[in-house]
């Protein structure tokens, strides 16, 4: 049975949060910030995931930062909601063990650690505190088909008695949500281990607890929603389902309309929730916005603009008259007018693979300049401080600064 | 300047109290620090960092029930530990720690020194506990010999005290920050709310002349012809990030960083953009000025410049002055004329005073600061909130860029009359992402290798380009020691021109390509001319970048907005600069955050 340290039975008022990658697959919208510092509907994924955890009790956060470290420093500082936040640094990217190992003179006693780029429902963290007595780990247990892309596991119990990382298809239903409690024996166990082949996976070390018999790994049940983005176009279902829940800053104003104080939204504009407005966001005349659409704070949707299905991010400006479907644009961008974006569906290729029938209509990423009348052919990905000359016809992948003239 | 703290009510606790509260004012000042407790009447206290205190008071254990703290900065007497507060009198039977400056503390000290007392520090400060001493001697109770001593000073201050046997706290206010935290059953003093903020929002903000006698069970708040006062019990929305540096090595970085939040916040709520209209609600029926003056010192005086530029240019005269000079010589001021006083803490002594002589002679006043009730918001007939956050860094930052945009809305407020403001509001939209940008993508730190063992750096720019290179040279000097000048480029030949050599870069700041562009490139040839390497801060609109030696680029912005773009590329190579030279970047030595000394 269960042999661990005094530190445990109490349930864990800390948490370590992993955000410190870049997200290779969701390039280019990663060129300047980390995957968890990507938009869910308008705030940062990183920012619903601090939030689950206060609501959930949490009142002690310590996050793990590697890439663009400073973006996720600046954006929460040393308090979020009251809450103080520790930063603590991955210098080099050796996998989600050796992330939790940078955070070992963080917490006290036991802990939860969680992804910082996965939005997760409080009550998997409240299930997995709660569960969290005498076993050394306790992992967040969820039913359903992605077990083949996560790793299943085998549930005896209340004990985790087995992981397998890479199922055969429709073998096991059961599997890691990525949520769990430790003792700080994981700390010790991490440091008996070593980093083979760049990486030292966090399974690797739960794998050794469950063959250690002086350790017990519980797993609890915690069938909520969670939900995380691996390719650019996953942004666009996450924020379709942040605004069906209503998981968004803004106050509602209407059924599924939700609009800051301070945004305008010009009287002959339209919303069609579900939609959110951020602060300071402008919405001109004329302008048709949603459903499905999230405009980030200081954002301008200008006259005339259709707009559904999008997820638009910070200080972009979107010129009149434009027509966009499936559309994700990154912070600053500057969208000349009468952009047409029809949606849907592509065949993408991202990191030499090709994805079919996606529902994508384009990305746009950080500070990109389109001119006039540019149209974008599904599925084209648009690098970060490009610029798209008047009328340009854009297919498949634009790099980083480059311009597009014809 | 200096903190003060104290606590009462707190029993066991108090020691921890004082320490965390001297610790969140440590940006006030950290030559030397030290505490007083009672009823055991211990006085440790040390000069440097808060932490050679904290080593003291960890191998001492004081204990007590009730106590006072300091944390100075020097403006009489070297940093050493006998000058170090809280002083004492000569038996330790009272203890006083003090913010401020006692003017007549000559005359006191001749006086005391004639009827035989000794002093041991060379402070204005210690004739305070030896006046209060003579008085107990003389046979009064502790509370008539606080009154009869805090009557007979001069100058601006605010003084806690302990006195042995009394369990009790006594304080006064006279022109330095004090205000109170009312907690559940306890008491606490501090200059600032930031002390005691983790355990408690409920505080009363003191008015000069206020004096406090705290005791266990409760406060009292006296005028200064020892009537009790009635007083308003505010909560603030003070939240505990005044403190922690999320992980960057200086606050000063943090704070460089922190810039696209504060300016969104400075700017939230404050346009419609379909509108075209700026609104400060704050001031939203003050009617149009004649004239403007704006009263500040240091980087708030480079704000000013930028200020005055901007109302010039609407038509309205307007002129900065250095708050220092203006109290004392003071320019004409005819009735309609506005003064606007710029300070970041709100607690400045030099603007406190200028915006009070303005007041004394009859026109209208107004603070444009960062610190909700500061005694410039509370004092001046209006105030502006330019909402940047905490900043704790002693060089300023994030409030220039603040305060840079908090001008334009005053000024877009104040003066009447249609015009199209949405270019305007569009480029202060974008100031946060601009500044972004930068921040992502500066080669400043590049630079640093490159020029980092110059002899001397040059700042020049023109029209409102002269504030940032003036900030830019400010910022260099005060965190990395180096020498470093700022001129409005057309200055040049007539005399500074004579320090350029090739081991002197200059920084020219060129946005736009207006006339005043143009001339500047005509500056720069003439610097590289001598031999001077030239860094061109530049929006790429004019040839500055083809002509310049290296070239710190910025988006293209309006032409207002473009100044505060321009100085973060200097905040970036200051703080580079100061980091390979290994100086304390968030102290820089002799300086302190907000100067409440004039």
């Amino acid at each position: 049975m269960s042999n661990s340290p005094a530190t445990n039975g109490s349930r864990p008022s800390s948490a370590v949060v992993l955000a410190a990658g870049e997200g290779i697959r969701l390039r280019p919208l990663t060129a300047n910030r980390p995957k968890p510092m990507l938009p869910a509907g308008t705030r940062p994924i990183l920012e619903h995931v601090l939030n689950a955890l206060i609501n959930a009790g949490i009142d002690d956060i310590h996050l793990v930062v590697g890439y663009q470290a400073n973006r996720v420093r600046s954006h929460f500082g040393p308090t979020y909601r009251e809450t103080p936040v520790t930063y603590h640094t991955q210098a080099n990217q050796l996998g989600s063990g050796h992330a939790l190992l940078q955070a070992r003179d963080g917490p006290s006693g036991s802990f939860l650690l969680v992804n910082g780029d996965q939005i997760i429902d409080h009550q998997i963290v409240e299930a997995v505190s709660t569960a969290h007595t005498d076993a050394t780990a306790t992992l967040a247990v969820v039913e359903g088909p992605e077990a083949v892309d996560y790793g299943a596991v085998h549930l005896s119990g209340d004990e985790i008695t087995e992981l397998i990382e890479q199922p055969a298809t429709g073998e096991f239903r059961l599997f890691n949500a990525g949520v769990y409690a430790f003792s700080q024996q994981i700390f010790e166990t991490l440091e008996t281990l070593s980093v083979e082949r760049g990486e030292l996976p966090l399974t690797d070390a739960i794998q050794q607890l469950i063959n250690d018999d002086n350790h017990t790994v519980g797993g609890v049940r915690a069938d909520y929603f969670w939900m995380d983005a691996t390719h650019p176009w996953d942004l666009l279902s996450l924020s379709r389902e942040l605004l069906s829940r209503g998981w968004v800053d803004p106050p509602a104003v209407d059924t599924n309309v939700y609009v800051a104080d301070s945004a305008h939204v010009h009287p002959d504009a339209t919303l069609i929730g579900p939609v959110v407005i951020d602060s300071d966001a402008v919405i001109e005349a004329g302008a048709v916005v949603g459903p499905y659409a999230a405009i980030g704070a200081s954002s301008t949707i200008s006259s005339g603009s259709v707009l559904s299905d999008v997820v638009v991010d910070t200080d972009t400006t979107i010129g009149p008259n434009t027509t966009a479907i499936e559309l994700v644009a990154g912070q600053g961008c500057k969208i000349g007018a009468a952009l047409t974006a029809g949606g849907g569906p592509a065949d993408v290729v991202l990191d030499d693979q090709v994805y079919s029938d996606v529902d994508l209509g384009g990305v746009i990423a950080d500070r990109v300049d389109v001119g006039a009348g540019a149209t974008l052919e599904p599925g084209a990905l648009i690098g970060p401080e490009a610029t798209v000359g008047t009328g340009v016809v854009i297919r498949g992948r634009i790099d980083a600064g480059s311009e597009v003239v014809r | 300047m200096c903190g003060i703290v104290g606590c009462i009510g707190r029993g066991n606790g108090t020691v921890d109290v004082l320490m965390e509260g001297l610790r969140s004012l440590e940006y006030r000042g950290y030559d030397s620090a030290g505490i007083a407790v009672g009823p055991s009447m211990r006085v440790l206290r040390k000069s440097g960092e808060l932490d050679a205190l904290a080593e003291v008071v960890d191998a001492n254990e004081p204990t007590g029930t009730y106590g006072i703290g300091h944390t100075r900065w020097s403006t009489h007497g070297p940093p050493t530990d006998r000058n170090a507060h809280p002083h004492t009198d000569e038996n330790g039977r009272v203890a006083v720690v003090h913010n401020g400056i006692i003017e007549n503390y000559a005359t006191l000290k001749a006086e005391l020194e004639e009827m035989g007392v000794t002093f041991t520090s060379d402070t204005d400060t210690e004739v305070v506990p030896h006046l209060i001493a003579q008085a107990l001697d003389a046979g009064e109770d502790p509370e008539t010999a606080f009154h009869n001593t805090v009557d007979r000073l001069e100058g601006s201050y605010a003084i806690a005290a302990i006195i042995d046997g009394s369990e009790t706290v006594y304080a006064a206010r006279q022109g330095s920050p004090l205000v109170v935290g009312v907690g559940d059953g306890c008491t606490y003093l501090a200059s600032d709310v930031p002390a005691f903020v983790e355990y408690t929002r409920d505080v009363v903000f003191l008015n000069d002349g206020h004096r406090v006698i705290a005791t266990a069970d409760g406060y009292t708040v006296l005028d200064e012809d020892r009537k009790p006062v009635d007083v308003d019990v505010e909560t603030v929305s003070y939240t505990a990030e005044a403190t922690g540096k999320s992980g960057y090595n200086h606050y000063m970085l943090k704070e460089i960083h922190e810039q696209p939040t504060a300016l969104r916040q400075c700017f939230s709520g404050r346009s419609d953009a379909l509108e075209g209209t700026v609104t400060l609600e704050e001031i939203d029926e003050i009617p149009q000025p004649n004239a403007v003056q704006f009263v500040a010192c240091g980087t708030s005086y480079h704000a000013a410049l930028y200020g005055a530029a901007i109302l010039r240019e609407m038509g309205i005269p307007a002129e900065a002055y250095l708050a220092s000079e203006y109290a004392l010589s003071p320019p004409p001021l005819s009735l309609g004329t506005l003064v606007v006083g710029i300070t970041q803490s709100g607690e400045t002594a030099d603007t406190l005073a200028a915006l009070r002589d303005a007041k004394s002679r009859g026109v209208s006043t107004l603070a444009l600061t960062n610190t909700v009730n500061s005694t410039a918001a509370r004092e001046c007939d209006h105030a502006v909130y330019i909402r940047a956050g905490p900043e704790i860094g002693v060089a300023a930052t994030k409030t220039f860029s603040s305060q840079l945009v908090g001008c334009n809305l005053l000024a877009e407020e104040l003066v009447d009359g249609p015009r199209d403001l949405r270019p305007l509001i569009e480029s202060l939209r974008n100031l946060p992402d601009d500044v972004q940008s930068i921040l992502d993508t500066s080669a400043a730190e590049e630079l640093v290798e490159e020029y980092g063992d110059s002899e001397a750096y040059f700042f020049i720019g023109r029209g409102k380009n002269v504030a940032v290179a003036l900030e830019g040279a400010l910022k260099c000097k005060e965190i990395s020691y180096e020498h470093a000048e700022g001129f409005p480029a057309g200055e040049l030949k007539h005399g500074p021109l004579a320090l350029v050599t090739p081991n002197t870069p200059v920084f020219a700041v060129v946005t736009g390509d207006d006339e005043r562009a143009r001339k500047t490139l005509g500056n720069i040839k003439e610097v590289q001319a001598r031999g001077a390497p030239v860094i061109a801060v530049t929006d790429g609109q004019s040839d500055a970048a083809e002509i310049a030696d290296e070239t710190l680029i910025i988006p293209e912005t309006e032409e207002r907005a473009a100044p505060v773009l321009a100085n973060v590329q200097l905040q970036l190579f200051s703080y580079y600069l100061a980091d390979a030279l290994g100086r304390p970047i968030d102290k820089p030595r002799n300086l302190a955050k907000s100067v409440t000394v004039e």
